[in-house]
């Protein structure tokens, strides 16, 4: 091997001597036989079906930053959509269109309640933030002698104007379920005596059924007793209040069904 | 307007590889238009070439000779998408070289090689020869090929990202910017590379390098 300090031959000279690494003439004649086969063959071929849409995969990869930032965009503005639609059904039911129960007064009366089945969206949408906002936590109802409870005025006549039977028929749907006793919060090592007092009033309070029972209506619920013999066991005038309220509200859902049948062509109307 | 700008853009540093590429693109339109003929003419312009490329990077002349006709007819049955962004010079080896650089990824356990022989007649490679070694007739022949093998086993070593960049750089004489849009990567990730490649080779090929 040559070792002339004047020459230098560097990686560079010796790559390059691979580029006269080349084959005889003879090979590209049989190469050029060769790929004229292929390129016939590939005319000849069918392309496959799913070919087709190389052109259009081909433009997504090309734009695949606009056709991301669409799609971003796009479930972003589905997933608010269905969010919010999820959070207004969860904030706003429309069954909760149940008044709760007044203030007992102090003279009993006959009680009278309604349901507002065919209030209006706005309306209920009234109802609902009425609902809504804090209110005063109703008396105790003497649920346990007549499920009826009182309703107040204002309620009972937009009841009585929208039905000729509002007054006799109207059911309430009150809460019927107790308010919550807010049962004063002893320490774990508290004493009986101090609990009872504490807890007293509370109990008295929901454990005095008899305080509104109308002495008149319940002279008659027990003389009618024997006559219902079928309901003898139970309170008579209980039974006759779940019967009439299932009645009325099996009809009431007919007469709502059949009034708000958009059908224009029906001229037979229900209104009552 | 938007192809010719980025034509621009690629083969900013060498004129005459613009006008080769209008000329592609000319030839490339007849083609597109039905001329099937046409093709041939693009083969045999670039076949030496790709072969080159191919055949560098696998060190199989046989597995060269086929990927290099695969990559034509590749070329050919995808010509109606090439809208001339780059030129078709630079598509045509994009599409040989991720064809080499998949055959090599899957037969990477095989490694058979059977190398061209090195022709004197051209000057460079014989000057080149000649300033290795004083000897003549069956000597020189043994040397030449010893050397043959051991530059072989040297682009071996290195990894096939890197040998890609080398044969591209070295041997084919491609600009940076044009093997980053071959090898759909930044021209810095192409010099890191190629500088990285020839180190180690500069230190596979001590024995042959004249301090």
């Amino acid at each position: 091997m040559k070792r002339d300090a004047e020459q230098k031959v560097t990686v560079e000279d010796l790559l390059r001597l691979k580029r006269a690494e080349r084959p005889p003439d003879e090979f590209w004649a049989r190469f050029e036989s060769e790929i004229r086969a292929k390129q016939l063959s590939a005319i000849v071929s069918k392309r496959p079906w799913w070919d087709r849409f190389s052109g259009v995969f081909a433009v997504a990869r090309r734009h695949q930053l606009s056709f991301g930032a669409a799609a971003a965009i796009a479930l972003a503005f589905a997933g608010v959509r269905f969010v919010g639609g999820y959070s207004e059904i969860i904030s706003a039911p429309k069954v909760a269109t149940v008044r709760p129960a007044a203030p007992a007064p102090a003279a009993p009366v006959r009680v009278a309640a309604a349901i507002e089945r065919t209030a209006r969206p706005q309306e209920e949408a009234e109802l609902a933030l009425r609902e809504a906002a804090p209110q005063p936590r109703p008396a105790v109802v003497a649920a346990t002698v007549s499920h009826m409870t009182q309703v107040p005025a204002a309620i009972a006549a937009d009841a009585a104007s929208r039905s000729l039977f509002a007054g006799g028929i109207a059911i309430t749907l009150a809460d019927f379920r107790e308010p919550a006793t807010s049962y004063p919060v002893h320490s774990a090592f508290g004493t009986d005596s101090d609990f009872e007092p504490a807890i007293g009033p509370a109990r008295q309070q929901a454990s005095d059924p008899l305080a509104q029972v109308d002495p008149a209506e319940e002279r008659r619920a027990r003389l009618l007793a024997p006559a219902l013999p079928a309901y003898a066991s139970g309170s008579p005038r209980a039974v006759a209040g779940d019967w009439m309220r299932d009645r009325d509200t099996s009809d009431d859902r007919m007469y709502e069904s059949m009034d708000k049948e958009p059908n224009d062509h029906m001229l037979v109307g229900f209104r009552f | 307007m938007h192809a010719s700008k980025t034509l621009e853009k690629t083969l900013v540093a060498s004129p005459e590889r613009k006008l080769e590429a209008d000329a592609d693109l000319a030839v490339v339109r007849q083609v597109q238009a039905g001329d099937v003929a046409a093709f041939d003419r693009l083969i045999v312009k670039y076949r030496e070439r790709v072969l080159g490329i191919v055949y560098n990077m696998t060190s199989n002349r046989e597995d060269a000779a086929d990927l290099a006709q695969d990559a034509f007819i590749k070329a050919f049955q995808s010509i109606h998408r090439f809208q001339g962004q780059a030129s078709f010079f630079t598509w045509l080896y994009r599409i040989a070289v991720n064809s080499t650089l998949s055959h090599l990824r899957k037969n990477r356990l095989r490694s058979f090689f059977s190398l061209e022989s090195v022709r004197e007649d051209d000057p460079v490679s014989k000057e080149l020869i000649d300033a290795l070694t004083d000897k003549t007739g069956s000597g020189r022949d043994t040397f030449v090929r010893e050397l043959q093998e051991k530059l072989n086993d040297a682009m071996q070593k290195l990894s096939i990202n890197h040998r890609t960049v080398v044969t591209l750089f070295e041997i084919d004489g491609l600009g940076h910017q044009e093997i980053a849009e071959v090898m759909d990567c930044s021209v810095g990730t192409v010099r890191s590379r190629l500088h990285y490649a020839k180190q180690l080779l500069q230190a596979e090929l001590q024995p042959y390098l004249l301090k």
